[in-house]
């Protein structure tokens, strides 16, 4: 770009500078898009006829499916395109060899691989899972059409992966070559201004003036841009050399954010609890050491953290945690001299332990974000990675929408022998495909649909009434452009993106020419009919056969977040916190979107995370702690407090699976006894704030109950009312 | 260099093999620049990675077309 800087330096002058740079960063991008999706499609119809390829049209809505806004994403796309492709074209020819006489074998056997292959799409949501759909829909592609004359199955399926091949070759060559828009960029953007939200966020949580809305809110946006980051990275990995030499440190970066955002999220409930008891000489005695981290923190608040800010941040929070102990010990002994209950000694006790963490953990990330200014560093090695985490009833119920769509659409071709039977079966087949990961399938196939009517009128009109006047490629551009830019348009606008990819890719199927134009009216109307029909049936599938939107789905994704505690409970150690962490957010951010519109589920959603991150976190802490615990009696496996949190672990699977009123107070009560167990445990080592290994483990067994016994989270409802305490 | 080669009886042009060997060889100065961090002294890495494809692919097609 920086060549451009003279010109642009000049226009710089005028009074519309401003306005000008605004458009380049907002339309000006969707004009690049849509300028490079004309050049890559144009080119690659080229070659295709000029290669005298069968079909140009296949390679050319390859550059349409795969043309996306950012370099990266384009990459990841066709490299998983390229996969599923080839998978397909595998899978097909086999079937073909095996059941070609046979209809009533070959139609099931693809629907099974079909649905395997909707299931997986759903299962990995990101551009693993489009390889999923793509080694589906390819499958049937081919397989549909040579079922009538077999001995061409396997032509057909090397000439499919050269189309797809030349496409996906020229679409990444212009995308990354010509005026590129890289992911990489918007990566670094959206890890830098992370923190700088999380600055202020923290700092005004810390003030204890934060709105439960604003909370919520913000708290949703990090679990989305945890979730994106980590699918951006997988994307940015293709694209950027640069990126994919610090691709550990940036996972280890999300990974220990999402760690102090939980952390912070605890602290934060600890405090509105304790605020809202009214306990004021507890908030009195603890605030002192807020303060100072609160303006600490201001200072990044709302900007961006670039790396020498992020060493700067790094010192300064070294200094604030060694200085810690000892402040704490000195509010400590001021606060003791009051005479506070034990209860409130031991909010006292949990606020500054979760506090203290929240520093160290904050002090990790700090350096980490500092590292990655060097071009190798030692923190680049990370063996915990992000664990997404899919129902397998969602990833079913795909499959089953995908199968029966495929097994209706095709037995009516087959019993009634409708020459376009074929085209609307895998007409049908691809938009289930691509449709399956949106989150509205029903919404998407729909609008495909209204995308494909619009092509074919235009496709009529232009196949029957411009074609035979023109004469040449050039002028063949020409009038395909205008249609194309069209829906690229539409389809770089989020909210039409549907309408836009049923007007390029069907549009295409039936209306550009091969090397050898054929004119047909009736088959092309017979075609385009079959074409809508499939969508329609698509769209008629997402609504009915287990819709992903519906009632059953949230309360599975619900059972879900709550079996993440056990997950907590029972996972493997090593490696947990990390996984925990992922996996909880997945889950939420998946049912977060399936429940859009619908702000009441939503709600209840975001309070049981809050819930089963608080506890899951608390217990995994537990875990740690007891497994470096020191070689002692007082340690040893079979003392009663390590018993108690045994028992308590056992009670909260089954809370947490089965929540009920009985298995709730089943829950609190042995919590309340391992944490009297805990007390009543002699120490060797003197019981002082930061030595005694005991007295962590009863914070956080505090911890777990008052989020039990929090009036806000959805366990309340559970509760029996109580008479108020104290 | 021969136009087409035989592989188990099917034959294919020397180009085909040509594009993948060129494919590799770019892989592995690719992987090369970016252990050394050379990247940062160049204005569009990527467009660095197309033209040494390019001209990796073009002087390995010369031998075959000239």
């Amino acid at each position: 770009m920086t060549s451009l800087s003279a010109p642009l330096r000049r226009l710089g002058e005028l009074q519309w500078r401003r306005g000008f740079f605004e458009w380049a960063r907002s339309d000006g991008v969707t004009w690049v898009y849509i300028f490079k999706t004309l050049l890559a499609a144009f080119v690659t119809l080229w070659l295709a006829m000029r290669l005298e390829l069968p079909q140009p049209r296949t390679a050319m809505i390859t550059v349409f499916i795969v043309m996306q806004l950012q370099s990266g994403h384009v990459f990841a796309k066709s490299f998983y395109r390229f996969l599923g492709t080839i998978a397909g074209s595998v899978v097909t020819v086999a079937l073909i060899a095996l059941f070609a006489q046979n209809t009533v074998l070959f139609l099931p056997s693809l629907m099974i691989w079909f649905g395997i292959c909707s299931a997986g799409a759903v299962r990995h949501r990101n551009f693993k899972g489009y390889g999923f759909v793509l080694a589906g829909y390819t499958a049937a592609f081919i397989g549909l059409p040579a079922l009538a004359h077999p001995e061409g199955a396997f032509m057909a399926a090397m000439w499919r992966v050269l189309e797809i091949s030349l496409g996906l070759i020229v679409s990444t060559a212009v995308s990354a070559a010509i005026l590129p828009q890289s992911a990489s960029t918007s990566m670094r953007n959206a890890l830098y201004q992370r923190f700088g939200v999380f600055a202020g966020f923290v700092a005004h949580g810390l003030r204890g003036n934060s709105q439960r809305d604003a909370f919520e809110s913000t708290n949703v946006r990090f679990i989305s841009e945890a979730v994106g980051l980590e699918s951006l990275r997988g994307v940015v990995a293709f694209e950027d050399p640069h990126m994919r030499r610090r691709s550990g440190r940036v996972s280890r970066l999300n990974s220990e954010f999402m760690a102090i955002t939980t952390r912070f999220n605890a602290l934060h409930q600890l405090l509105e609890r304790i605020r809202a008891r009214g306990h004021a000489e507890v908030v009195t005695a603890i605030e002192p050491g807020l303060q100072a981290l609160a303006t600490l923190l201001d200072r990044y608040a709302g900007r961006a953290l670039t790396d020498a800010d992020a060493h700067q941040l790094a010192e300064q929070m070294a200094l604030y945690k060694e200085e810690l102990p000892s402040h704490v010990r000195r509010l400590r002994a001021i606060f003791v001299e009051s005479n506070p209950s034990e209860d409130d000694l031991l909010d006292f006790h949990t606020a500054y332990e979760l506090l203290y963490r929240f520093v160290d953990e904050l002090l990790s990330y700090a350096q980490t974000h500092a590292s990655l200014a060097d071009h190798s560093h030692a923190r680049e090695k990370w063996d915990e990675p992000f664990m997404p985490q899919t129902s397998w009833w969602v990833s079913a119920a795909a499959a089953l929408r995908a199968m029966s769509v495929l097994g209706l659409l095709g037995s009516y071709w087959i019993a009634t022998a409708w020459p376009s039977g074929a085209t609307m079966t895998l007409v049908a087949a691809a938009t289930v495909g691509l449709s399956a990961a949106a989150p509205n399938p029903k919404r998407m196939s729909f609008q495909m649909a209204c995308g494909t009517m619009l092509g074919a009128v235009v496709g009529f009109a232009e196949t029957f009434f411009v074609f035979p006047w023109i004469d040449g490629f050039p002028l063949l551009c020409m009038v395909l452009a205008p249609v194309i830019v069209f829906g690229a348009f539409l389809a770089s606008r989020p909210q039409w993106a549907g309408y836009g990819l049923g007007l390029l890719i069907f549009f295409s199927i039936g209306s550009v020419p091969d090397n050898v134009t054929v004119y047909n009216a009736y088959a092309f109307i017979n075609d385009y009919i079959g074409m809508v029909i499939g969508m329609l049936a698509c769209a008629a599938a997402g609504a009915i056969i287990l819709p992903p939107n519906s009632r059953w789905l949230w309360s599975r994704l619900e059972h879900n977040l709550r079996e993440q505690v056990v997950f907590a409970i029972s996972g493997k150690l090593r490696g947990l916190g990390s996984a925990f962490e992922s996996r909880t957010r997945d889950v939420l951010n998946q049912a977060y979107g399936l429940a859009a519109g619908k702000p009441e589920v939503q709600r209840n959603l975001l309070r049981w995370m809050f819930v089963v991150l608080e506890v899951g976190h608390a217990i995994i802490e537990l875990r740690r702690e007891q497994a470096i615990l020191p070689v002692h009696p007082a340690y040893a496996e079979s003392q009663s407090w390590r018993q108690a949190i045994r028992v308590m672990g056992r009670s909260l699977i089954r809370l947490f699976i089965q929540p009920s009123r009985a298995n709730l107070e089943r829950s609190l009560a042995a919590v309340d006894q391992a944490i009297y167990c805990v007390r009543d445990t002699d120490e060797p080592f003197a019981r002082h704030f930061d030595t005694s290994a005991l007295r962590r483990v009863q914070s956080y067994l505090h911890f777990i109950r008052s989020s039990l016994l929090d009036p806000q989270s959805p366990l309340a409802e559970l509760a029996p009312p109580r008479p108020p305490k104290d | 260099m021969p136009r087409e080669i035989a592989f188990h009886g099917v034959y294919m042009p020397t180009m085909t093999l040509m594009f993948l060997v060129a494919l590799g060889v770019g892989w592995a100065l690719d992987r090369f620049i970016s252990g050394l961090d050379l990247y940062r002294f160049f204005w569009h890495p990527a467009l660095l990675r197309l033209s040494l494809f390019v001209c990796l692919f073009g002087a390995m097609a010369l031998t075959v077309y000239r």
